[in-house]
């Protein structure tokens, strides 16, 4: 199944995978364990675990015969970094305005 | 992991004065961005400027005013696309106004990152995670 490369925001955009990274982030789980979880087909779920783990949100290694699924940081500093940005943009524009409304002051 | 941005200015003039600069077009353009705001519940309107000469970056900020109570609080909706125009995002700015020592203290909430808010609030969950994960390889 050809899985296109998404971006973080249309990574988690998706429920299933919402849904997938929040069960995650209790615990690691096999792939077969994640599965049993969601009303979907074997192979419908691990499309939705490439794309989380090309996105950089998970890790996937195989223990013996099972593949693990864990979280992994990458894919959560993309939006970190998202949210840094605009947080540096107010503090700029608000610092201007600032700047106009002491220049008022006679 | 912060999942919202929260700032507080404080200006000398009262909130009256302050709330001129958030809400009449002509005085935002001044420090913020080109927009058609208006103060009025439901009112769609833009942010605009200029992006680079051969950005992708459209350069707009898709609005809704949410609520409005005057020289107290505005809110609204802040849709827009990164960058690299790649991607879109939903979120609210609040502004609120609270009188302080004859001028306005001006606070800004920045939240609701539709997309990402769930995620980011399950952030101590991943980080023990990532800890078990270190343990187990080492």
């Amino acid at each position: 199944m050809k899985t296109q490369t998404l971006d973080v925001f249309q990574v988690i955009a998706d429920p299933s995978r919402r849904q997938m990274l929040l069960m995650l982030s209790k615990d690691s789980m096999t792939i077969n364990s994640l599965a049993g979880n969601f009303n979907m087909s074997r192979p419908a779920v691990s499309k939705h675990i490439k794309i989380l783990y090309q996105a950089g949100f998970i890790s996937v290694t195989g223990i013996g015969r099972h593949r693990y699924c864990m979280l992994k940081k990458t894919g959560f500093d993309e939006l970190q970094h998202f949210i840094n940005h605009f947080d540096k943009f107010w503090t700029n524009k608000l610092g201007r305005l600032q700047a106009i409304l002491n220049s008022k002051v006679k | 992991m912060q999942n919202e941005i929260k700032q507080s200015w404080h200006f000398n003039q009262p909130p009256q004065e302050v709330w001129d600069y958030l809400t009449k077009p002509e005085l935002i353009e001044q420090w913020l961005m080109k927009t058609d705001l208006q103060p009025v519940v439901g009112h769609k309107f833009r942010f605009t400027f200029e992006a680079k000469p051969n950005s992708k970056y459209e350069g707009v900020v898709h609005c809704e005013v949410l609520e409005v109570i005057p020289f107290t609080r505005l809110v609204y909706s802040w849709n827009g696309g990164t960058m690299d125009q790649s991607r879109t995002y939903h979120s609210v700015v609040v502004w609120t106004l609270v009188p302080k020592e004859g001028g306005t203290e001006l606070q800004l909430q920045h939240d609701g990152f539709e997309v990402l808010e769930d995620i980011l609030t399950h952030t101590e969950g991943w980080k023990s995670c990532l800890k078990r994960m270190e343990s187990a390889l080492t």
